[in-house]
């Protein structure tokens, strides 16, 4: 293996997510794992997974970036970066012509305006409250008794949504226990809950303006319900091949940029 | 993590100055009645017939500031008020439901309220609550809304009711108002406010004499002693020792690489804990639209006609372009990189519209907003990382401009 790697990892409230690049930024390797308790022990795994399916070790990495929330507490990287900036670098890398990303993550929702260069020129976040989160999705899977990762196919199949008023969690999944009370059909449940989730990071992205093109990332971007709920804004939604790692992939780029400085 | 704070000389004398003023209407009452007054009510005329004012806001703040205030709010919410009321409000009635509890044993009994709406509704319900409580008169100024301009009938009203405030306290203490001492403390309110305004304009230095949690800190006395020849005093020193920092060049953060304007009350629960992030980062608030409602001074002239623009006119009594006029103003005068809007559960007539105040500055100035959603003294409405995360990003967002 010729030339220094660079390391970009993210630490998530529910995963932990690591990619290797060399340094033309091509992807070498990426994993994701869940992030346990604190996510460190597991951000240990993944850089250690990562290197592995390289077949590199420490040693090789010339550079590495640390971003999300347990970022501070990481002490084996170089440097810490937020996850806004880091999205930011990782979509407008891959989507030069990007200019909202909007990033649904396990316990918080971000909309990010950034200009033709690729820097970020506004954000918003959600409010102190998990609505319109991975996590909301976690629990109203579970209140419909569905594996998380089959919701979304499930809400696609929806003839008739349900009503989600309430923005809060806990009671939103009161809601939802009603409506399976009163023999509504699964599907049109999850869908309701998909369109919740919907209105909820629509709202927020009215705060920074809503500006093709329009990419969504994160770990919720892999369900497709909430794409489909997304386009009732009337814009194409573009979701990237593997959107839970962009995270760690704008960590690994700005490893890259820095690192070579 | 460095000390990032210079500390002002003057600091002894300001803690001298407060402690003396709750001292004073704890024990030095002499006779005199005592006033509980809000922030934007015409204090003057209670100073100039001898009546001690305290400020429930005031207290509210240094619960805050204390990180005591959250077992008092839950005092009020047992009693049946709501957690989405104002912090200030919810502590202050539980300092008065629970003395016990509350740092010096609560503000000193009253014998009249007054409160101006000038600020906010709350106020009116709050004092009405204080003055069941406790069996006292309770006046009610009203300071009606200005949606553009100022009206003269509005102007007439609001002097009408400063007639009727003397009446009031009059009756309530069987003292009477002697007209020159009113144009002697009015005076006295003018130069405070006059030295507040200059203390803030050396702001606009490079480096930056003072953070924002000076100018927090030091307010204290422009709010609740106005008027008095000790605050006179006190700001001639603080201005004195700010206008020398500018003259020798010391900044008060050590490295100055952005420059920022904060909207909104401050964080009291976390003050300089809070600045100290942003110093972290080189930056730096060089001004705020908070501690400026205080540098309005009484125009000259019949002196009613004066008081009476003075309260009518202070900045949350007005429309959501005044103030985008205002920050807009202050984000050339002082020559910003950035700012931060503090969404501030508590106080929803700062709070309501800054989304909309954002983008209009942002727009007109080219220059970034941020806005974090918290309390001013209610911690259970504070979430750390959240918070430090749009922090981070923001200033991350500054150096990459």
């Amino acid at each position: 293996m010729a030339g220094p790697c660079y390391l970009g990892i993210d630490i998530g409230s529910l995963t932990v997510k690591a990619v290797l690049l060399d340094v033309d930024r091509r992807v070498l390797a990426r994993s994701v794992l869940p992030a346990g308790y604190g996510g460190q022990e597991a951000a240990a795994s993944v850089v250690a997974q990562t290197l592995a399916q390289a077949r590199l070790s420490m040693a090789d990495v010339a550079y590495s970036v640390v971003t999300g929330y347990g970022r501070v507490r990481f002490n084996a990287a170089d440097e810490e970066v937020s996850e806004i900036s880091c999205d930011a670098r990782a979509v407008s890398h891959l989507y030069p012509s990007a200019r909202t990303v909007i990033d649904i993550g396990g316990q918080d929702s971000k909309v990010i305006r950034v200009d033709a260069s690729g820097r970020v020129v506004d954000f918003a976040m959600n409010d102190k409250c998990a609505a319109g989160t991975g996590r909301f999705l976690e629990v109203m899977a579970a209140a419909l008794g569905v594996p998380v990762a089959t919701l979304g196919d499930l809400a696609l199949m929806s003839e008739h949504p349900v009503e989600i008023s309430s923005t809060c969690t806990v009671f939103a999944e009161s809601e939802v226990i009603s409506h399976i009370a009163r023999g509504a059909a699964r599907e049109d449940v999850a869908a309701g809950v998909h369109r919740a989730i919907a209105a909820r990071v629509l709202g927020l992205t009215a705060r920074v303006g809503l500006e093709p093109q329009v990419v969504l990332v994160g770990g919720v971007a892999l369900n497709k319900g909430v794409a489909t709920a997304l386009q009732q804004c009337g814009q194409a939604i573009t979701v990237p091949e593997d959107p839970q790692v962009m995270g760690a992939l704008g960590a690994a780029l700005f490893a890259v940029h820095n690192g070579g400085r | 993590m460095g000390i990032r704070y210079r500390k002002l000389r003057t600091a002894g004398e300001l803690q001298r100055l407060m402690r003396a003023h709750y001292l004073e209407g704890q024990y030095l009452r002499f006779g005199r009645p005592v006033a509980w007054v809000t922030s934007g009510a015409p204090v003057e005329i209670l100073r100039a017939m001898g009546i001690l004012a305290v400020y429930p806001e005031n207290y509210g703040a240094l619960c805050g500031a204390r990180r005591c205030a959250v077992p008092l709010c839950r005092q009020s919410e047992a009693a049946g008020y709501s957690p989405d009321l104002c912090s200030y409000a919810r502590t202050s009635l539980g300092a008065v439901f629970d003395p016990r509890q509350a740092p010096m044993g609560g503000l000193p009994r009253p014998n009249l309220l007054l409160a101006c709406n000038n600020i906010c509704g709350t106020v009116i319900k709050w004092y009405e609550a204080i003055g069941e409580h406790y069996g006292v008169p309770l006046f009610v100024f009203d300071a009606p809304f200005i949606h553009d301009e100022v009206q003269p009938h509005a102007l007439d009203y609001v002097e009408q009711q400063l007639r009727e405030l003397v009446h009031f306290v009059e009756t309530a203490t069987h003292r009477r108002l002697r007209w020159q001492r009113l144009e002697e403390v009015v005076r006295l309110s003018n130069d405070t406010v006059s030295l507040w305004g200059e203390i803030r304009t050396l702001c606009q230095a490079r480096p930056p004499p003072l953070n924002v949690p000076d100018l927090f800190v030091n307010m204290a006395p422009i709010v609740v002693l106005r008027g008095t020849r000790s605050a006179v005093h006190f700001y001639k020193h603080l201005r004195d020792e700010v206008a020398q920092r500018v003259r020798e060049g010391v900044g008060a953060v050590p490295e100055e690489r952005h420059r920022l304007l904060w909207d909104n009350i401050p964080l009291w629960h976390r003050l300089y804990r809070f600045y100290n992030d942003f110093a972290q980062h080189g930056a730096c608030f060089v001004v705020d639209t908070y501690t400026g409602a205080w540098s309005q001074a009484v125009p000259a002239g019949d002196v009613l006609g004066g008081l009476a623009f003075a309260y009518a006119t202070v900045m949350l009594n007005r429309s959501l372009q005044y103030r985008v006029e205002e920050m807009v103003k202050l984000v050339l005068e002082y020559n910003v990189d950035g700012f931060v809007m503090h969404n501030n559960r508590s106080c929803k007539p700062y709070s309501l519209g800054q989304y909309a105040i954002k983008r209009q500055v942002a727009a007109r100035t080219g220059v970034p907003g941020l806005v974090i959603e918290a309390d001013m003294c209610d911690t259970r409405s504070f979430a750390l990382e959240a918070v430090n995360t749009r922090v981070e990003a923001f200033v991350e967002m500054l150096a990459a401009r």
